[in-house]
């Protein structure tokens, strides 16, 4: 069943004069619980296409549903709404909260989500209930992006979004990290959408998208995807 | 190259580089400004009272001054020069209410005039020489007929001139009315010749009576009369009227005092012209400026420079990367260094400028012709002046503002280009004790973030809060100085003058006809004269008040049954006796001495007095004369007599009050106005860039599926958090300088602090108002926050 439906999009930015497409009428469907790579080069719109999915900036043409329901059209309260309930993310630089704890940084969603999961209970998925009353600044940025996970996951949403989640880590860091999100998502039954420009990401993946120039080159069902131990950087 | 990058980075800073100078504007125009007014006051003054002569002092008796005395005491070593003077109040005949000083300089060698338009004086000329601003105001030209009566005859003659002078800046008909009011008072000179002829008619008509009443037949009357008008009998006469004498002259008070007492052989009150109403309104207004000048503008200043400091560190800080960039391409430090450091200057300059001009504005405003001031004095000259330490004050400020941007970016310079160009990483956070208790896991999210963003950015917090302190301190001594001017005037129009019509008498007034008149009057009764006491000079009131129309108040401004058996000091006279202890005091123009116990302290309105009744008075003996009688009744019920000078309705002696308190209000609307400027400045320009800073976090919560009011929300509710605090410590802070201000200018008030709830509330309203219009100007801008651009950068 699919949860994610791109029809005709097209995203374009003004710089001066001239247009830029960074996205130049996407369309692909994705399968509601499946583990997605989108795989480009720098400046290919892979971020653009999950700023879109993500509801953080709308298409200028064509339609995007998400879980049967048309986000393109949505106004910046409603779009507040959608990114609250059905979307989480994990960002490159973990985007934590500096001045709220370990705790308070996850329990923090559960002011905006319906369906909002125990923070501590989620602190301790990642492994990290010892750091509960631990700001960001003294934990390691391996231990930040497991709270911005257990951060996103705590929504409870439908689908998590990851933009280069491993991007600022070591690669057994970045490992480690892979493993939890797939772990994770397994557990809790949830669509993962990961942009990377690494290869090596996309051999765990159910899904690889190819992006180039704003276009989408493949789309890719791998039937036998490696694990995160596997996996060589 | 690198001063473009100055004018861009100056543009990419705007709304910082904007509030920069605005703040520095403010507070140098504002200092500036008040210091400037009480410059242009000394300044201005002092130049018209060398211009016309002001006597330096004012010799007085009730017998008056020969002309051989008046050749002793202008020879007196240490006198420049020396005349006979008068100056009397008469009304205007035909004109009802109107009324004019009369002056006569005999020699015109002291307290002169300068004509603004007509003749130029002249000793043998029958005309009169009349204030310009009462022939304004009374629509009266060169050229016109006048006549005012005095004792009984009318002196009447053209107007040769218009003039203005030094004894008259501040036009008042006596020492309780505060403002000028042109349209009812105003001054004239003739020469002494002129004068010669009314007192030879004057004499003429009261020898006529006395031979009439002695029975001379009428036929002989003119001859007998002609006969008895010798030389010398008018001589004398006109030696009485000269009861003053002014001096030009540098000698202390004490010296001259005995100096004269040397040359005349009797003791004659001499008064400094510190004790001049006209010196000493004028010296008590640029004191006033002074005291002002030195705690409300010196406040704008300190907030305007403390900013900068936050600010200009803050910029030096996001400029980090740029200054490694620099360093990496091969820029020497000192290269560096002078260029950040020009952003201090540009802005030290720049808003600098911009504050001289509005400083020049603000003084202008009050102190010119058309401006506050307009109305309170009447001098031709109304130049602005810089008091001279306002010059160091300007380069220093300069000085210092370039200092705070070579200081914030030396710091950046410290250590090698790769540190530089290592992003700034914030501090680490450590617990405050409040996140200690057990309340803490209890409070919202947003009362967390809010929390630790304060106390992790003290000096940013500090600001914000010094900022709305001394928007409240502002307001609450600018608006309470207003409530506490009306409440005193309030006290004054209700509780101590309960009158309805003022009649002054003439000084010299026999006190049994005094009496008489009063009799028929009825009313209570006033006599003012000067005494020394502890070789000060200061008033004794002898009060006859069995109706209450003029009453005495104590410090608590409740009502005080004068006793007989004592006398009450003013308020400004309390540290010279306490309760039940003596002091003794001397009347001027006589060697006697009195003892007094005192029984109370009162406050006064206008001068410092020692007030007793007037059965006290005639116990101890003292001489005196009434100087005014209050009644309850109307002007026009009183009849004319030659006992008095003059008379002014209560109503209209409120009326110029009211002037004042216009004054009051102007620059009451300056403070305000100022203090909100201020305000809005320092609270957006913090407010920007604590958003600045906190831009990532605020997209963070955007993505996360806060919506842009929640977010709004908590960015508002920092602001008033801060207001709160702010104007709890600001009210007490506004009523403590109120206070201090009331105690540093009680030498020439004695006002009591009044604060209305208005006062209270709308500083506190405005406040808050001006802290939620920044909260809302800053959330708006919450709405246009780029999520996608604010989470790409690193931490």
């Amino acid at each position: 069943m699919s949860i994610v439906q791109f029809d005709n999009v097209t995203k374009s930015y003004k710089s001066g004069e001239h247009e830029l497409k960074a996205l130049d009428k996407v369309s692909f469907t994705l399968d509601e619980g499946k583990f997605v790579v989108i795989l480009g080069p720098s400046g290919a719109g892979k971020s653009t296409l999950l700023n879109l999915l993500g509801g953080l900036d709308s298409p200028t043409d064509g339609k995007i549903t998400v879980n049967g329901k048309d986000i393109s059209t949505l106004s910046d309260n409603e779009l507040a709404d959608y990114r609250a309930e059905t979307v989480g993310f994990v960002f490159q630089f973990y985007n934590l909260i500096p001045t709220l704890t370990v705790y308070e940084n996850v329990e923090l969603v559960s002011t905006i989500s319906k369906n909002a999961l125990d923070a501590k209970q989620m602190i301790a998925e990642v492994g990290l209930s010892d750091h509960l009353h631990n700001f960001p600044s003294e934990l390691s940025g391996g231990e930040q992006q497991r709270i911005s996970i257990a951060r996103a996951l705590a929504k409870n949403p439908k689908i998590l979004l990851c933009d280069e989640p491993t991007g600022a880590l070591d690669s057994e860091t970045g490992v480690m990290i892979l493993k939890l999100l797939l772990d994770m998502a397994k557990n809790y039954g949830k669509t993962i959408v990961i942009v990377t420009h690494n290869q090596s990401i996309a051999k765990m993946a159910d899904v690889v998208i190819r992006v180039k120039n704003g276009k989408i080159r493949s789309v890719k069902e791998q039937e036998n995807p490696m694990s995160a131990e596997e996996v060589e950087w | 190259m690198l001063i473009r990058k100055l004018f861009r980075t100056a543009w990419g800073y705007k709304a910082q580089f904007i509030s920069m100078i605005l703040m520095i504007t403010l507070g140098m125009g504002m200092f500036l400004g008040f210091n400037m007014e009480w410059k242009t006051i000394e300044a201005d003054t002092g130049k018209f009272f060398e211009q016309t002569k002001y006597a330096d002092y004012r010799l007085y008796s009730e017998k008056g001054f020969t002309r051989d005395e008046l050749n002793k005491l202008s020879s007196i070593d240490g006198v420049d020069a020396g005349t006979r003077f008068l100056s009397v109040n008469l009304d205007i005949k035909g004109e009802k209410n109107k009324s004019l000083a009369l002056d006569v300089s005999e020699d015109f060698n002291a307290s002169v005039f300068i004509v603004t338009d007509g003749a130029e004086y002249d000793e043998n000329s029958d005309d009169f020489w009349l204030s310009d601003k009462f022939a304004e105001k009374n629509d009266i030209q060169i050229g016109d007929e006048l006549t005012l009566e005095f004792q009984g005859v009318d002196i009447t003659g053209k107007i040769a001139g218009l003039i203005k002078s030094g004894e008259h800046m501040i036009c008042v008909a006596d020492k309780n009315q505060m403002m000028p009011d042109y349209s009812t008072f105003g001054y004239a000179y003739i020469s002494p010749k002129k004068l010669k002829k009314a007192v030879k008619a004057k004499l003429k008509d009261t020898m006529t009576g006395e031979l009439e009443k002695s029975g001379v037949p009428k036929e002989m009357l003119d001859e007998s009369v002609e006969r008895l008008m010798t030389d010398t009998a008018v001589g004398e006469a006109v030696d009485k009227v000269y009861c003053q004498v002014n001096l030009l002259s540098a000698l202390p008070k004490e010296k001259l005092e005995d100096k004269v007492k040397d040359a005349l052989g009797r003791t004659i009150m001499v008064t400094p012209k510190d004790d001049h109403v006209v010196y000493k309104e004028a010296m008590g207004e640029a004191e006033e400026g002074k005291t002002m000048g030195s705690v409300l503008p010196v406040l704008f200043l300190a907030i305007a420079i403390l900013t900068m400091v936050t600010t200009m560190h803050r910029i030096a800080t996001k400029e980090k990367t740029q200054i490694g960039t620099l360093k990496a391409l091969g820029f020497k430090n000192r290269r560096i260094l002078r260029h950040y450091t020009s952003y201090g200057l540009f802005i030290g300059i720049a808003g600098t400028a911009l504050g001289v001009a509005l400083g020049f504005g603000v003084c202008k405003l009050i102190m010119s012709e058309n401006g506050m001031m307009g109305t309170y004095f009447d001098m031709p000259d109304w130049s602005a002046a810089i008091p001279e330490f306002c010059y160091p004050v300007l380069v220093l400020t300069v000085v210092l503002l370039t200092l705070i941007s070579f200081l914030s970016v030396r710091q950046q310079l410290k250590g090698t280009a790769a540190d530089a160009l290592r992003p700034y990483s914030p501090k680490k956070t450590r617990k405050t004790i409040f996140e200690r208790l057990r309340f803490w896991d209890k409070l919202h999210f947003g009362t967390k973030w809010n929390f630790r963003d304060l106390s992790r950015h003290k000096s940013r917090s500090a600001m914000t809060l010094f900022g709305i302190v001394g928007c409240m301190v502002l307001m609450v001594g600018g608006l309470g100085m207003r409530d506490t001017m009306s409440g005193f005037l309030d006290l004054l129009d209700k509780d101590i003058s309960n009158y309805t019509t003022k009649i002054n008498l003439a000084d010299d007034a026999d006190l049994t006809k005094s009496k008489d008149l009063y009799e028929k009057i009825g009313g209570d009764w006033e006599s003012l004269c000067g005494i020394s006491l502890d070789g000060d000079t200061v008033t004794l009131d002898i009060i006859h008040n069995p109706n209450n129309m003029l009453n005495v108040i104590d410090e608590d401004n409740n009502r005080i049954k004068l006793g007989d058996d004592g006398v009450y000091l003013c308020l400004r006279l309390k540290d010279k006796a306490n309760i039940g202890e003596e002091i003794e005091f001397s009347p001027y123009g006589s060697n006697d001495t009195y003892k007094a116990r005192v029984l109370g302290y009162n406050r006064s309105v206008m001068t410092e007095s020692v007030t007793m009744t007037d059965a006290l008075a005639d116990r101890l003996g003292i001489e005196y004369s009434i100087s005014s009688v209050y009644t309850d009744k109307k002007s026009d019920e009183i009849a004319g007599s030659e006992l008095i000078s003059g008379k002014q309705d209560k109503a209209q002696l409120m009326e110029t009050f009211n002037s004042f308190v216009e004054i009051m209000d102007s620059m009451v609307i300056i403070l305000v106005v100022a203090a909100v400027i201020l305000g809005i400045v320092v609270l957006y320009n913090l407010g920007i860039m604590s958003y600045v800073e906190r831009s990532r976090e605020l997209a963070t919560l955007k993505v996360l599926g806060f919506r842009n009011r929640t977010i709004g929300r908590l960015l508002i509710s920092q602001n008033i958090w801060l207001t709160f605090i702010g104007v709890l410590i600001g009210l007490p802070a506004g009523v403590g300088v109120l206070q201090w201000l009331l105690t540093a200018l009680a030498g020439e008030y004695e006002m009591k602090l009044m604060l209305g709830v208005l006062t209270y509330s709308v500083s506190i309203l405005l406040t808050f108002g001006v802290s939620l219009l920044v909260g809302l100007m800053i959330a708006r801008k919450n709405k246009k926050i780029d999520m996608v651009e604010a989470l790409k950068d690193t931490e």
